[in-house]
């Protein structure tokens, strides 16, 4: 005997009639995504492969086969170098600004403050105004007759003659805007993972005797966790490879990889070639990053359940 | 249709005539006036549409309309439309990916390359009614196998800008820009050019051309002196901001460069090294299979008019290969020593030339800001 649904139709039947729309449905949403994907992500790195073995390129000559470039590549403790420089600078980028949003996020999602959508909303407003105005904004504020400098004069720190002149074209000018711009996206996913947080935990926490920080240190962190390696990701991959913010404020200690494999593409000779190769190695590595990542957050995330 | 009519119906300049019986040759001046009328319709006919011109910025509708006004005032319905190049290295990129422009303008370290590359065609000076005033050093560099490859325009050199209240220089050399006492108001320009000017100071013999041991050490004299470096530019607006500013005081500058800093105020000197500046000339270059070459000359020939130049170097600070313009500047005036038809050549200054292994220039250049 078949059992009977609200409107008297069998439930099986029923079920299997949404089993077969849902099995359409998937591909429909799914098909556009995928084809772009494929379309303009991975058709394109394998341009970028074909480049780099020179199998293919926009330049007349002789071209075929040849494992060139990664060879120099690989053998080069300049584009090393200056990779893990890069690296370096991204890692510290991110740390800190793991560290600034952090709070900022703690405070909105746990405070109980009735404004913290209207605070969150403010804590974006940056995001309103173009990415290049706000890092040329930092030239007014860092150059040698800047806001800081002017100010340092004023109040007599230093004198006009002699401001501060390393704060502009520097590897510190770099990692101090790269901080300012990615401090808001980082913010975002912690306050969701803070929000998602049972609160009766911390509540069974103090119940238990432990201190606020023990509740913070053995409950509220490592449950955010996810939500801090994610935003830790989300800075560190754009800004590995970042090139418009050092070619703005770095100057020539402030030079990145990415600059260098833009450089390779359009400066000097076109050189394609290597640029490919530096373009491939630093997908790579981030890829393999992100995958170890996402390992660690799965069980981080498995043993905080 | 409406386009066709409008062609057929454009009036056709004494000036327009005499170009393109230039162009048919000796039949066209012997079937007279009328069929000449309707061979050049003929030829005006085919040649439809915007002009299409790859140059730098600030000399297309950004700036620089002046140096085409000419153009647009006779050929109001063939106005050229831009398409920017940051450097050559990105045109000979944009021009294999598939780019068509009528005409583009590189400098003439690349008048060889381009010349053989297959790319381009020779002008025909003829239609250049401006072509015989302009300077025949400058034109000279613009032939290849006898054939006008390059028209020269802008020109101007590369030479050390330094601030006469802050810096005092040991001796009037390119070593200013590898000097430790200025450790961080130095700035360097972002071109394999740095290898030519490392060459220049080492003293070798050909720095264009350097052998392998030779560019060794001139890339080595650069990585050793990098630290000095602040900023190595790529924008005269970048240059501009940090040397007027104060972050700079040292710079490889052109001679706008120094133009807007005396602009500034800035006590400033354009030193002439003792090794010699390197001069160069911007060089209009006509693309193989244009649809619109006449029309390409007459652009080019709007570029070279005495009036245009005058206008680039009132308010750009270069100089233009057309003998008769001067600038209101006496000191542009001196500092390009516009009076001389030679000064872009020995014994004053070294003329840019084309780099024979410029792949490998590159490469070292580059490993030079990676390092």
């Amino acid at each position: 005997m078949a059992v009977e649904g609200e409107a008297g139709v069998p439930a099986v039947s029923a079920s299997g009639r949404r089993r077969t729309r849902l099995d359409l449905t998937a591909p429909a949403l799914l098909g556009f995504p995928v084809v772009w994907l494929v379309a303009f992500f991975l058709v394109p790195i394998a341009i970028v492969a074909a480049y780099s073995f020179d199998i293919y390129s926009l330049f007349p000559g002789k071209h075929g086969f040849t494992l060139a470039a990664w060879r120099a590549f690989l053998h080069s403790s300049v584009y090393l170098g200056l990779f893990w420089k890069s690296v370096k600078m991204s890692l510290i980028v991110s740390a800190v600004v793991v560290a600034l949003a952090y709070p900022v996020a703690y405070y909105l999602a746990l405070s109980g403050t009735k404004r913290k959508y209207v605070l969150l909303l403010v804590l974006i407003a940056p995001f309103l105004t173009s990415y290049l105005l706000r890092v040329l904004a930092w030239k007014v504020i860092l150059g040698n007759e800047g806001v800081l400098n002017s100010f340092l004069v004023w109040v007599g720190v230093r004198s006009r003659d002699h401001p501060i002149s390393q704060l502009l074209y520097s590897r510190f000018a770099v990692m101090l805007v790269l901080t300012y711009v990615w401090v808001p996206f980082v913010a975002l996913p912690i306050f969701v993972s803070l929000e998602s947080l049972d609160r009766r935990l911390l509540e069974a926490a103090c119940d238990l005797g432990a201190s606020r920080w023990q509740a913070f240190r053995r409950v509220t962190l490592p449950l955010s966790l996810p939500g801090v390696m994610a935003g830790f990701l989300f800075v560190f991959i754009p800004t590995v490879g970042e090139f418009v913010t050092p070619s703005l404020v770095g100057g020539t200690s402030g030079y990145m990889y990415g600059n260098q494999i833009s450089d390779l593409f359009s400066t000097g000779f076109p050189d394609w070639e290597t640029g490919s190769v530096l373009a491939l190695f630093l997908l790579a590595v981030v890829a393999v990053l992100t995958a170890a990542f996402a390992r660690f957050l799965q069980v981080r995330q498995v043993t905080a359940h | 249709m409406e386009e066709g009519r409008d062609l057929l119906e454009r009036r056709i300049s004494r000036e327009d005539l005499l170009k393109l019986a230039a162009a048919t040759g000796a039949a066209g001046l012997v079937a007279g006036r009328t069929g000449l009328a309707g061979a050049a319709r003929a030829e005006l006919a085919k040649e439809s549409g915007r002009l299409q011109v790859l140059d730098w910025a600030g000399y297309g509708n950004d700036g620089g309309q002046t140096m085409f006004a000419a153009y647009v005032k006779k050929y109001p319905k063939n106005k050229p439309q831009f398409t920017y190049m940051t450097n050559e290295a990105d045109a000979l990129a944009k021009l294999h990916a598939g780019l068509k422009p009528d005409l583009f303008r590189p400098y003439v370290g690349w008048t060889k390359y381009f010349a053989t590359s297959g790319l381009v065609q020779p002008w025909d000076p003829k239609l250049i009614s401006n072509f015989k005033h302009l300077n025949p050093f400058m034109v000279k560099a613009g032939q290849l196998n006898g054939k006008q490859y390059g028209i020269p325009e802008d020109w101007g050199f590369d030479q050390i800008l330094y601030r006469s209240d802050k810096v005092k220089p040991k001796a009037k050399s390119w070593g200013l820009l590898f000097d430790e006492r200025y450790k961080g108001k130095i700035a360097w320009f972002d071109d394999l050019e740095m290898l030519t000017i490392a060459g220049l100071y080492l003293g070798f013999k050909n720095p264009w051309n350097q052998s392998d041991a030779e560019l060794k050490k001139s890339q080595n004299l650069l990585k050793s002196k990098k630290h000095l470096v602040r900023l190595i530019w790529s924008s005269e607006t970048n240059l501009w901001e940090a040397f007027g500013s104060g972050e700079l005081w040292i710079a490889y500058a052109w001679p706008n460069d120094w133009v807007q800093m005396k602009k500034k105020k800035l006590k400033v000197v354009y030193m002439h090294p003792k090794e010699k500046p390197i001069a160069w000339v911007g060089m209009l270059m006509l693309l193989k299979g244009t649809q619109r070459y006449h029309l390409a000359h007459a652009y080019a020939d709007a570029w070279s008019s005495a009036k245009s130049a005058k206008w680039l170097e009132d308010n750009y600070g270069y100089g233009h290969a057309n003998t008769l313009a001067r600038p209101s500047s006496s000191d542009l005036m001196r500092v390009l020593q516009i009076t001389n038809p030679r000064a872009v050549t020995l014994p004053n200054a070294y003329f840019d030339r084309d780099i024979p292994r410029r792949s490998l220039y590159a490469k070292m250049w580059e490993e030079v800001k990676a390092a």
